[in-house]
């Protein structure tokens, strides 16, 4: 009962309870494997790790409203563009690309502002009994009448989707991208719905020969996580990787920054730098099946065996995706896509 | 004039205006600028999601009418098997929140899903996707709130031909009716009042809904508000869309309260006795026992099939869930919220009453909006409104701020559940106040009780069941509550709920089988604890 009684009162006073060595983030990344992840980092630098984890951007909000009062550390999120978003609205502080950091990250997975901390390829998926891709197709092909009626992707409120689209219109403008999306739309095989994943399933049913979706779902699909049905529907699609013969897959990341008014900046630093570990980056892989950030890890089996060698477009910065959302979703809606 | 003015008057006056916050919030813009949204919104999709939202408004409202009015009008009038059964039964589908019945519903029914499983289980390897219907995110929506909300008509309607003093169909039979002639003359219009009381309530809680159709990806009006003002920061134009939705929510509000006299003159007072059930035969009860059992399996059996047969199939998601501290938050959000509800309920009802002030019963009324207000946009407002507050506290008179105290706590966690329930648990409390005779009070002051004295010796007593029921509805209420704890909550704070939206977050319902099981059981309990006084005969 005593000890029910100070459980009570510790919950109801939680927030008086601000210690040195702690850290604490709001995420918008739901994985367990994150929080486990945190455990490990705490067991090597007795640095306890608090999360908050929600909704992008009603987190935000919150970020936002309780101004410096707000005792998180770090915010992390999967997608660029939101945390580019983020950034222009002046919520970061800069020191997320440490010294440590700018070494082993690629330029283009970061800024002064925030870090990748993981990579995620979209791609094209396809039935192989049906369709087979020539080796130089790309996104800007899907707009293509030959397709009609065969692609699935999901709506364009999606994050992922605006991502891809702001990258298209970075490189071929908004214009083109304008027609792009039309003749996207019309390529439809049914209304866009549902997750990633279900574009993946869609193509194994065979409702559609081509699907746009993230690396990491059809090695969840594989790995057994969702079942044995699954798994065996992943094996009937493949992924293709496109633009192979221009500027390469459009790739995306996890990340984060280091809030404005963080009271623990420096653990922060140190945990973004544990994240980005050789130990860290293998337990990433092995249980988000994305790829990792730095060099001299491999990504799990699963995405390994669709190959290595694919050609990463490294020459459109992450950073332009947040610019450009907005223009997207315009552009995506103004095409009919729902 | 003067001896109006007291603690019981304050008191009241203090609660509704807390309680109105967010609808203040949203209408008085204090903080952001405006962006394009409304334009790209109005060039596009407003028209498609106000029409989203009536048709899911129409859809839900047409089949919880047919669920709720024909499962009550069987179990009220007919005797067949297993009657006592379904009674109660039908009303654990209050159990099941409408967002976890949409993940059962697309984990059965998606390609590879549990429906092909099963068909593989019985009849071996085979193309069966082809045959599995695949749900619309509208019908799957519809459906999907439906079934988690007909309790509401249920258990209205068959209150309502409960207190009917007669066997209506009795009477229709001496009036030469055929059976459904007098169900269609005599029983539907009886309990006309009861069925809209109840399909308002389904209709406030379909409108406000975000989790069910965010899943699907439905996007409603009340998505066009969450994006307008979460996404685009676009202030003005949340409160344009919120300001149709209220409309909504108002016109809604009229009917029911225009519907509640009907059906205050039409109660007898009392001396009514039950009603001699009359008992079905052959396909007839067939008929009657199909329908119900149907309504059961669908509404509560399936959702918790399919959540039970996944925490079984992927055992290992099992041993992630620290099972005390789940309990443990859920039930102390339970306790604290249930206690301040009820206590100030209470305090709202009896200065109401003394004071019989025409303000205060405006205030109640405009106050209970609260409960029709989306629970992710009344998350955000609270949140918006503490922040302006103790910036304005802090800039004004140099006061530290107090945001901590109530943002990311269990504290604001309360104070927000109850601006978001004061509606429920207010008007529970006053229909058990609307029995007590105001000639007892009038004896108790001339015996020389004081008004306190009369609260606490002669009130509260007598309204024992109801502050009963009504914590026990606050209770499922907030086991089920997931916006609001989602962002408002401290750090390393899960309920069942929100554990159960994070896997799914993370594409893996399967892992959110076990803590959507778990709250599942918690709704149950307290309903069974509950339900001979929702169901009470008398």
């Amino acid at each position: 009962m005593r000890k029910l009684f100070l459980n009570i009162l510790g919950f109801l006073f939680i927030f008086t309870s601000v210690t040195a060595q702690e850290v604490n983030i709001f995420s918008a990344r739901h994985y367990d494997s994150d929080v486990q992840l945190y455990e490990k980092f705490t067991a090597k630098t007795g640095i306890k790790v608090n999360v908050v984890s929600g909704k992008d951007k009603a987190l935000q909000k919150r970020i936002k409203a309780e101004g410096k009062d707000c005792k998180g550390d770090l915010y992390i999120t999967a997608d660029a563009g939101r945390l580019g978003a983020f950034q222009s609205q002046g919520m970061f502080q800069k020191g997320a690309s440490s010294a440590g950091v700018k070494k082993i990250v690629p330029a283009n997975f970061r800024t002064a502002y925030w870090t990748g901390i993981a990579k995620r390829a979209r791609v094209i998926y396809y039935n192989p009994k049906t369709v087979n891709p020539s080796w130089n197709m790309t996104y800007e092909d899907l707009a293509d009448p030959k397709y009609k009626g065969k692609i699935v992707i999901r709506q364009s409120n999606n994050v992922y989707n605006q991502s891809l689209v702001a990258s298209l219109i970075k490189n071929n403008g908004a214009k083109k991208t304008e027609t792009w999306a039309k003749g996207l739309v019309s390529n439809f095989a049914r209304k866009a719905k549902g997750n990633d994943r279900a574009q993946i399933l869609a193509v194994a049913a065979g409702e559609a020969d081509w699907a746009v979706a993230n690396t990491y779902y059809i090695a969840l699909m594989l790995s057994g996580k969702k079942g044995p049905e699954q798994q065996a529907a992943a094996k009937k699609v493949r992924p293709f990787f496109p633009n192979q013969d221009g500027r390469g897959t459009h790739m995306n990341i996890s990340g984060g920054g280091i809030l404005k008014h963080s009271p623990n900046k420096d653990n922060a630093i140190k945990l973004l730098e544990f994240l980005l570990t050789k130990e860290a980056q293998e337990h990433i892989v092995n249980n988000t099946f994305e790829y990792p950030m730095i060099d001299g890890v491999e990504p799990n089996k699963l995405i390994a065996q669709f190959g290595l060698g694919f050609k990463q477009d490294l020459k459109t910065k992450v950073s332009s995706y947040g610019k450009l959302q907005a223009k997207a979703l315009k552009i995506m809606t103004e095409s009919g896509w729902n | 004039m003067n001896s109006r003015i007291n603690f019981w008057y304050i008191s009241s006056l203090i609660v509704p205006l807390v309680v109105a916050i967010p609808i203040i919030t949203i209408f008085f813009s204090f903080f952001e600028t405006t962006s394009e949204y409304l334009t790209l919104l109005k060039n596009t999709f407003l028209l498609e999601y106000i029409s989203n939202s009536i048709f899911v408004l129409v859809g839900v409202l047409f089949l919880t009418f047919f669920f709720g009015v024909t499962s009550a009008y069987f179990v009220s009038f007919y005797d067949f098997p297993g009657v006592n059964f379904f009674k109660w039964a039908l009303i654990l589908s209050f159990a099941v929140p409408g967002y976890i019945y949409a993940y059962s519903l697309t984990a059965f029914f998606e390609n590879y899903g549990t429906a092909f499983s099963i068909l593989t289980y019985l009849f071996g390897e085979g193309e069966y996707n082809k045959y599995i219907p695949k749900f619309d995110g509208l019908i799957g929506s519809i459906f999907s709130i439906s079934f988690s909300l007909f309790g509401y008509v249920y258990v209205l309607t068959r209150a309502s031909f409960l207190y009917q003093s007669h066997n209506l169909i009795e009477v229709g039979k001496n009036l030469g009716f055929s059976t459904k002639r007098s169900f269609f003359k005599i029983i539907l219009p009886s309990a006309r009042p009861a069925i809209v009381a109840g399909l308002s309530l389904v209709a406030m809680e379909t409108l406000s809904d975000f989790g069910t159709v965010s899943f699907f990806s439905i996007s409603t009006l009340t998505t066009a508000i969450y994006n307008a003002w979460i996404s685009f920061d676009d202030l003005s134009t949340a409160n344009q869309l919120s300001f149709l939705l209220l409309f909504f929510i108002l016109i809604l509000f009229i009917i029911e309260n225009y519907s509640r006299k009907r059906a205050k003159y039409h109660q007898p007072s009392r001396g009514f006795k039950s009603i001699p059930k009359i008992e079905l035969k052959g396909k007839k009860s067939t008929l009657a026992f199909s329908f119900c059992s149907m309504l059961f399996f669908c509404s509560f059996l399936f959702p918790v099939f399919q959540m039970g047969y996944w925490t079984i199939k992927f055992p290992k998601y099992f041993q992630d869930i620290d099972l005390w501290s789940l309990n443990f938050n859920t039930l102390l959000l339970v306790f604290l919220s249930s206690v301040c509800l009820i206590i100030f309920s209470f305090l709202s009802n009896y200065g109401n009453r003394i004071s019989k002030s025409k303000l205060l019963n405006y205030l109640s009324a405009f106050s209970v909006t609260g409960y029709a207000i989306p629970g992710v946009i009344l998350a955000v407002a609270f949140i918006t409104f503490i922040s302006w507050l103790s910036d304005t506290f802090s800039s004004t008179f140099g006061f530290a701020s107090f945001k901590p105290l109530f943002i990311g706590s269990v504290i604001g966690l309360v104070l927000a559940y109850f601006v978001r329930f004061f509606s429920l648990s207010f008007n529970g409390i006053r229909s058990g106040y609307l029995k007590i005779n105001q000639s007892i009070d009038d004896s108790a002051y001339l015996l020389g009780y004081s008004k306190f004295k009369t609260f606490t010796s002669i009130h509260v007593p007598y309204l024992k069941n109801s502050i009963f029921l009504v914590g026990v509805l606050i209770a499922i209420e907030i086991i089920k509550e997931l916006p609001i704890t989602l962002i408002l909550r401290p750090f390393n704070f899960e309920t069942f709920a929100t554990k159960a939206y994070s896997y799914a977050a993370q594409d893996l319902l399967e892992a959110a089988a076990f803590p959507s099981l778990c709250l599942i059981m918690w709704a149950s309990l307290f309903i069974l604890f509950v339900s001979r006084y929702i169901l009470s005969d008398k």
